[in-house]
């Protein structure tokens, strides 16, 4: 028998601005019933988030509900009429939050299990202690944890361990509904595969409903009922999953629904007609590793291995594998940034660790870096022109002010960015996206031979992604750059690289170019990763809660074998591991 | 957490005493490069005493022999290192010829007493008032007033000690004027000694707390902040914790501790004491010791009291160093290894 669980009625929100009033939400109407799932999918600033945190009452400053009503539960509750203290009661006992920030998401200084009991003891008041820990011990148990994580502090947990407490923490009073924010955006496709199918088990246990708020199209499709698409603070389509996929109504849901990256499926990329003029000027290969490991402490985050880059024809390899695996490792060391515990790393045959100052200066031009967060990337303090002229000063590229103002245009113009909107403006007043295409418009500026991108488009919004990796394969494409492109995210290796390399703790689980590797992978965690990944293809499995603990004890074996499979060879790139 | 491993406790020990015999030997050096003669000084303050000293030369030499200037620099070093660390700092030689190690001895207790009440006095107004700044459900009273008392704090000790003499002693005559204790009373372990003490110590540690307390109040507002924005916040309001115990368990007590290391740090400082403050209530702690010994250039006496401060900082990092681990999880007792 199902029932509604949450009934918005024409909800809308404001936040009033120094600039004016910003309707954040407008007239959203929808009803979840209990036992279903519901995904909230739209980009960052669509509202999803924002009408979550209103069913909670816990909108940010400043932040209100202008209009509309929330009604919670079997008995419909009105939430905005509750007092401070029943809507206190009512959090986590009938509506629980599971956030996106896995990572910090715990109290750092309390024990896993007083964390779940002070939960418990703020809505049922003082229990008995052996109680207490019955009910932790089976919230843990539920999602997979063995009891004892209990007595561990959220610093000696992984990503994925938090993230299923939190998920503990959620279903541990049995709420009607759960709202879980991107809870697996912080993780990699094997963890986050484990994650969602724990809370999909758990609440299909409690029979509550969900709504999952997220961004990626494929994720909803496996986890989800149904979606409803927001954009601008508007409900633009509401419909069941399956429907929506395969015949979006909605110009959005269907843009949405196109911008997921597919191995396998139609580029994204439109290479230009003939090869580009190569930017190398020596005869060495433009990067090579000879036996390069690195050790952290007892950590072997990267065992021997050997590649050289030629660099004649520009190329991208892409180093794909999960975090911890050892790819930032390996971009760290091509950066000069970390030493190598033994081997050498050569940029045009020299020793990058041991160059003069006069030669760092060069490397440094001429090895630049596009990193994951284009938040972190600029100094506050600065317009964002100065990230673009100052190392064009400072690298001696400049033929006078004027000469640098135009570069500057013609790097943004590059990007796809208007440079009369874009130069001139502080960090902040960018969105993320418009700030990592920035990122590679400096890079370009400098005319590097080298670029290393590490998961350059993982924090930007799903929709922009394949923007962005278009800039980044034009870099090679256009001007004769190569590149190494560092990620997690194997579609996209697919399509921009000309080999791929997979590692796994440290080592080369498989290599080759990415329509064998990728498109039909030989070793098992190449298989398990590709399997991992969500499709917006409703008949494709994503395998079940129980695969997925299975497959995650089958990591663990792979990890002490440390086979490789080769498949193959491209021209200007040769690789050699080291068995153990 | 646990045991602390004896690695790791070795290694804190070694560090200890490397900065302790670091700063034992700079405070050796730093007078011998000042061209001043501590025997011409004493010479000096008994010819000012007496007109005029005859046999001045002998008396020189014999000075210089009886403190062991004649000897050669390194065994000057040797006996001083050896001396200090038995805390011998000599004889003074402004009140010669008393030794250091008793005037330090007598002025610590003083010092120790009213510093470390104000200074705990200040930690905990300081970072409570630096916690309701920023908690939302403070009322609007505290938002106002804190922020507005602040300003106390960008008045120099020294005027505040004397707005508050003038205040309290002159004019209201509710508390004395000057003095450590009453005249009337015989130091000792009797209720009446500790009563006079409270009662003469109070005005000078007031004065200390309300310009000190705002150091806290704004460190803590800041830590506050952040701690605020973190993702374990608000998920503690969206599990429906009270308000209250959110407030301690999730935000101060994660909030405290950076504050916890600064406390370490001002505990060694404030041996020194408030020269000031010390000075104008004539209360008769180190930092009144260290202010007189400055004026009389009695080097034995500044290298004794320089000496007890490194020690006091140095012990205090110490300390929290090994009992951090147990405030933050997250930090642990490191095995070194070889």
């Amino acid at each position: 028998m199902t029932s509604p669980v949450l009934t918005l009625k024409d909800l809308s929100i404001d936040f009033p601005t120094p600039t004016g009033l910003v309707h954040a939400v407008r007239d959203v109407s929808l009803t979840i019933q209990s036992g279903r799932r519901v995904g909230f999918i739209g980009e960052s600033g669509s509202g999803k988030t924002t009408t979550a945190l209103a069913i909670m009452r816990m909108l940010a400053e400043p932040g209100r509900v202008a209009g509309g009503s929330i009604a919670l539960g079997r008995d419909q509750t009105d939430v905005l009429s509750l007092d401070e203290e029943a809507m206190r009661k009512t959090r986590l006992s009938r509506v629980s939050y599971i956030p996106q920030g896995a990572m910090n998401s715990l109290n750092p200084v309390m024990r896993i299990e007083n964390q779940l009991w002070d939960g418990i003891v703020a809505h049922e008041g003082k229990t008995d202690p052996g109680e207490l820990k019955r009910r932790s011990d089976a919230a843990l148990a539920s999602v997979g944890l063995p009891a004892h994580t209990g007595r561990l502090y959220p610093h000696e947990l992984s990503g994925g361990m938090k993230q299923r407490v939190c998920i503990a923490l959620g279903v541990i009073l049995t709420p009607e509904l759960i709202i879980a924010d991107e809870p697996t955006s912080a993780l990699d496709v094997v963890t986050q595969r484990h994650v969602m199918q724990t809370l999909t088990k758990v609440q299909a246990e409690i029979g509550s409903g969900l709504i999952l708020i997220g961004h990626d199209m494929g994720l909803m499709a496996q986890s989800v009922d149904e979606l409803a698409v927001l954009k601008d603070g508007e409900l633009v389509e509401h419909g069941l999953t399956r429907q929506i996929i395969e015949s979006p109504e909605h110009p959005y849901t269907q843009e949405l629904i196109h911008s997921v990256p597919l191995v396998g499926g139609e580029s994204f990329l439109s290479p230009a007609i003939g090869a580009p003029s190569s930017q190398k000027s020596s005869a060495e290969p433009l990067l090579e590793f000879r036996e390069v490991s690195k050790v952290y402490g007892a950590n072997t985050a990267l065992h021997p291995m050997s590649f050289a880059l030629d660099g004649t024809v520009p190329q991208i390899i892409s180093i794909v594998g999960q975090s911890g695996s050892g790819k930032s490792t390996m971009g760290s060391l091509m950066l000069g940034f970390n030493a190598p515990t033994s081997g050498e790393v050569l940029f045009e045959g020299k020793d990058v660790s041991r160059l003069s100052p006069a030669e760092r200066l060069h490397f440094r031009k001429d090895v630049q870096a596009v990193f994951q967060d284009p938040y972190a990337c600029f100094n506050p303090f600065y317009r964002v022109n100065h990230a673009l002229k100052f190392p064009y000063e400072r690298f001696g590229l400049s033929k006078g002010a004027a000469d640098t103002q135009r570069a500057m245009e013609d790097a943004c113009v590059a990007v796809g960015l208007d440079p009369d909107l874009i130069l001139g403006r502080y960090p902040h007043q960018l969105s993320g996206g418009q700030r990592q295409r920035l990122i590679v418009a400096r890079a370009l500026m400098l005319q590097p031979k080298l670029l290393i991108a590490d998961e350059p488009v993982s924090m930007v919004d799903a929709s922009l992604r394949a923007t962005i990796l278009k800039n980044i394969y034009d870099l090679k494409d256009r001007y004769g750059i190569s590149i190494l492109y560092i990620t997690h995210d194997l579609a996209t290796a697919y399509h921009v690289s000309d080999y791929v390399i997979v590692l796994y703790h440290g080592s080369v689980a498989e290599a080759g170019p990415p329509k064998e590797v990728i498109g039909a992978p030989r070793h098992p965690y190449t298989q398990l990763l590709i399997d991992s990944i969500p499709w917006p293809d409703m008949n494709r499995s994503w395998g079940t809660s129980r695969s997925a603990d299975d497959d995650v004890l089958a990591l663990k074996k792979m990890a002490e074998e440390r086979k490789t499979i080769f498949r193959g060879e491209v021209d200007g790139f040769t690789l050699r591991s080291f068995a153990a | 957490m646990g045991q602390i491993p004896a690695s790791y406790l070795m290694n804190r020990l070694v560090t200890l005493s490397l900065t302790v015999f670091i700063a034992a030997t700079l405070i050796w050096i730093i007078p011998r490069l000042s061209p001043v003669d501590p025997a011409d000084i004493m010479l000096g303050r008994m010819a000012a005493g007496a007109g005029s000293v005859a046999n001045s030369e002998e008396i020189l030499a014999q000075l210089r022999a009886n403190f062991g200037l004649d000897d050669p620099l390194i065994l000057q070093y040797l006996k001083y290192l050896w001396n200090t660390l038995t805390f011998n700092f000599g004889l003074s030689t402004a009140s010669f010829p008393t030794p250091v190690s008793s005037l330090i001895a007598a002025a610590l207790p003083w010092t120790l007493g009213l510093m470390i009440l104000s200074l705990v006095i200040t930690f905990v107004i300081g970072n409570l008032l630096g916690a309701l700044m920023v908690w939302e459900r403070s009322p609007k009273l505290v938002k106002v007033a804190i922020p507005a008392a602040m300003v106390f704090t960008s008045i120099p000790p020294i005027l505040s000690g004397l707005l508050l003499m003038w205040i309290f002693s002159a004019k209201l005559r509710w508390f004395p004027l000057t003095g450590a204790y009453g005249l009337t009373v015989e130091p000792g372990w009797s209720w009446d000694f500790v009563q006079s003490v409270l009662y003469h110590g109070f005005l000078p540690a007031m004065s200390i707390v309300i310009v000190t307390f705002g150091f806290w109040a704004l460190g803590m507002r800041g830590l506050m902040i952040t701690v605020q924005g973190e993702d374990y916040t608000k998920l503690a309001e969206a599990k429906g914790l009270k308000p209250r115990y959110i407030l301690y368990k999730y935000m101060i007590r994660n909030a405290i501790l950076p504050q916890i290391t600064a406390f370490a740090l001002k505990i060694g400082l404030l041996v020194a004491g408030q020269v000031l403050v010390e000075r104008i209530f004539a209360y008769n702690g180190m930092g009144k010791l260290l202010y007189d010994a400055i004026l009389d250039q009695d080097f034995p006496v500044i290298q004794g009291v320089s000496f007890v401060i490194i020690l006091m900082t140095a012990l205090a990092v110490f300390v929290v160093d090994l009992v951090y681990p147990l405030i933050d999880p997250r930090i642990r007792h490191e095995r070194v290894s070889a």
